[in-house]
């Protein structure tokens, strides 16, 4: 009920100002940047972790609305609309304030954003060059990490770029699995540290590295004496934002690199990016639970601390004309399931090809080749899967995030 | 011991280095590269960055890290304005966390605040391109409107920094009088092309051709910032074959290959103009920018 009223209330706001937004004047308070996007597609397979299934569907449709409240502060609200199996889902995607006065390159953000860890998680996902995210985001951020939570950044006074983030967050879409509902988890669950430094070489290339580092204080899988396996199951076809594989401590690297003849983006221009997750202490005992399970310590322990989840991509696009592009992406997860005491390794690889027509600077229609090898990954084994989608945007002009 | 107090004498001398730097010139970003030559013009001293070349389509730009580092420092930031940045100066300045260059009524300066721009819609609707409301924002050809821009530019950078104000009036008026004793020259250079029709890139050079006289017929743009189609090219071909076409014209940043296609069909010359300062050698400052562009539209036979 509550969901529907949000809708409602929003659609009646985007109504009440469209006739303003047309103008496309800059944002106020009367005039806000108004956008919505349009995302649909038709597909042969289903990938692994995946927000689209097989057959035709509708992507994530939003509408944002974002404009400076005042002088101090920024907002924005992103509705998200999404249907799975029939049923139509509401989520408030980012709501969100920002301080713009700060002194000394500060600035607060507090609300439900994007976290700021690895390369693409604070990108919305309709400005992707491929279908979905890689597999690696998929795994252990959910497809896109957003939460309720602050976040305090820092931009130094240099010539070459360099900004540093610590964040804190709710965490639930992160914490690990609870088959029985029993577990005390950790109100905060999340703190993230992050630092990005970018620059160019010359006036044709440019460049960014980031390090982040996540704390996931709920992220702890424990062992369990017998796991439900039909339980597992409807968990993993059940459609969720959350991570699937979590752990305490995760630690993402990031690099992107782009290029453009002359430094003009409007014809011809490369983007090759790549990431590496790696999560710790993914599984354990839990606290306490020794004296009443002595059976547990009678089963032979395979899982160590050593243990860690592992995954990472490749991605290059080449725009070859304001109308076309096409990009390659490589990516795979090296992850592990629990099963009762022992642990059960798991492999996903994917490669991908994506061609993409560019009738104007808001409408995309792409043609994508996905190569899937899974080795114990949740029944998905070997496929090749296709996907025709359309992403489209109305409404204020998009940034040109680097 | 001495290593430490030596260390301690560096950390307490340098906020008082930074300060001095940051008073000894005033630091200014720049969205175009003509914004940074005006800068330059009207403060020698200051520490000018151009965010863009001549060479790179000011609408496409990406909100990269460099960017954000300097608008971070920046004192003064100079744009066109009219949304020309609208797809990467809010990006910047959302990331570049610098409340001096986030409004007008500080740091932030917009040539088109300054003036009448031309095209200025009553509605925009997307189905008619990449067009924006406020007007075309590619001003810095009309010299009138470029000396009313440099005059308010003057009077910013007196009010973000009274010490060196003596400085930008002094270049403001020396600007002036080479600007406006230039003015009449360029006229009289541009005689023969009144009247004259082209067809060009985009809008780019409006203000150009409104200036001179020139007519612009046809757009080599189906659309505002739409690529040439083969259909759309070979509609402009009947066109040209009207015979009363005297050249088709691109900017330095824009692609040649539509207008070699129809420029070869058509048995038309082909002239790339410099679209700001470095857009080609002859163009070094604003002076030999206008003084390029006159030379090479004179150069068409």
């Amino acid at each position: 009920m509550s969901a529907l009223n949000t809708r409602v209330s929003l659609l009646a706001l985007a109504c009440a100002v469209s006739s303003y937004s047309a103008m496309a004047e800059d944002s106020s308070l009367t005039n806000p940047n108004i956008s919505a996007v349009l995302d649909g597609y038709y597909q042969t397979g289903d990938r692994p972790l995946a927000e689209r299934a097989e057959g035709f569907g509708l992507g994530e449709t939003e509408l944002a609305l974002s404009a400076n409240i005042d002088e101090m502060f920024y907002g924005k609200v992103t509705a998200v609309v999404e249907s799975h199996d029939g049923e139509t889902e509401l989520n408030l995607e980012e709501a969100f304030i920002q301080t713009l006065a700060l002194p000394n390159g500060l600035s607060v953000r507090a609300g439900r954003f994007l976290s700021d860890v690895g390369y693409l998680n604070n990108q919305h996902k309709h400005t992707d060059a491929f279908t979905e995210r890689p597999a690696a985001y998929r795994a252990f951020l959910g497809g896109h990490y957003f939460d309720d939570g602050v976040r305090l950044s820092y931009v130094a006074p240099t010539d070459v770029y360099w900004t540093m983030g610590v964040e804190a967050f709710k965490g639930d879409s992160m914490r690990a699995a609870d088959e029985h509902g029993e577990r005390d988890f950790d109100d905060v669950g999340v703190f993230s540290a992050l630092t990005k430094i970018g620059g160019d070489i010359g006036i044709e290339s440019s460049w960014q590295l980031g390090l982040s580092y996540l704390r996931n204080e709920n992220g702890l899988a424990y062992a369990e004496e017998h796991e439900d396996e039909e339980e597992t199951d409807d968990e993993h076809e059940e459609h969720s934002h959350s991570a699937s594989y979590t752990g305490e401590n995760t630690y993402v690297a990031d690099f992107v690199y782009k290029w453009a003849p002359n430094g003009n983006y409007k014809y011809q221009n490369l983007t090759v990016s790549g990431e590496y997750f790696r999560v710790t202490d993914i599984f354990g005992e839990e606290p306490g639970h020794d004296d009443d399970a002595g059976d547990v310590d009678d089963h032979d322990h395979e899982f160590s601390g050593d243990d860690y989840h592992e995954g990472w991509y490749l991605s290059s696009v080449y725009q070859f004309s304001p109308s076309w592009s096409a990009g390659v992406r490589y990516g795979q997860v090296d992850t592990y399931e629990i099963h009762e005491d022992h642990l059960d390794p798991q492999k996903l690889k994917e490669t991908e090809l994506s061609v993409a027509w560019h009738s104007s600077h808001f409408s995309t229609v792409r043609l994508q080749y996905t190569h899937q090898e899974g080795t114990n990954f949740d029944g998905f084994e070997d496929d090749n899967i296709v996907t025709l989608q359309y992403v489209m945007s109305l409404g204020a002009h998009g940034a040109h995030q680097f | 011991m001495r290593i430490n107090s030596k260390v301690l004498l560096a950390v307490a001398v340098m906020p008082l280095l930074f300060t001095a730097t940051a008073k000894a010139e005033l630091n200014v970003f720049a969205c175009e590269a003509e914004y940074g030559a005006l800068a330059k013009a009207i403060a020698p001293s200051a520490d000018v960055y151009s965010a863009t070349t001549a060479m790179q389509d000011p609408h496409q730009v990406q909100a990269r890290p460099s960017l954000i580092a300097k608008m971070r420092q920046a004192d003064l930031v100079v744009c066109a304005g009219a949304d020309l940045e609208i797809g990467w100066l809010p990006m910047l300045q959302m990331k570049a966390a610098n409340p001096q260059v986030t409004s007008t009524d500080k740091g932030l300066f917009y040539a088109a605040d300054q003036i009448d721009t031309l095209d200025k819609l009553t509605r925009v609707d997307r189905s008619m391109g990449d067009v924006h409301a406020k007007g075309n924002p590619h001003l810095h050809l009309d010299p009138q409107r470029m000396l009313t821009v440099a005059k308010a530019l003057s009077v910013k950078m007196s009010e973000l920094d009274p010490q060196n104000s003596n400085e930008y009036q002094q270049s403001f008026a020396d600007f002036s009088q080479r600007w406006q004793a230039k003015i009449p020259q360029w006229q009289e250079q541009a005689k023969g092309l009144a009247g004259k029709k082209v067809i060009a890139y985009h809008s780019s050079f409006r203000y150009l051709f409104n200036w001179i006289g020139i007519e612009q017929v046809a757009d080599l743009e189906p659309k505002p910032g739409l690529a040439p189609t083969s259909s759309h090219l070979a509609s402009l071909l009947t066109r040209a074959e009207q015979g009363d076409v005297m050249a088709v014209i691109v900017a330095s940043y824009q692609d040649e290959r539509g207008a070699k296609w129809l420029g070869e069909r058509a048995n038309l010359p082909v002239v790339m103009l410099p679209m700001s300062v470095g857009g080609n050698e002859q163009s070094q400052d604003l002076f030999s920018l206008y003084d390029s562009l006159l030379s090479l539209l004179n150069g068409v036979k």
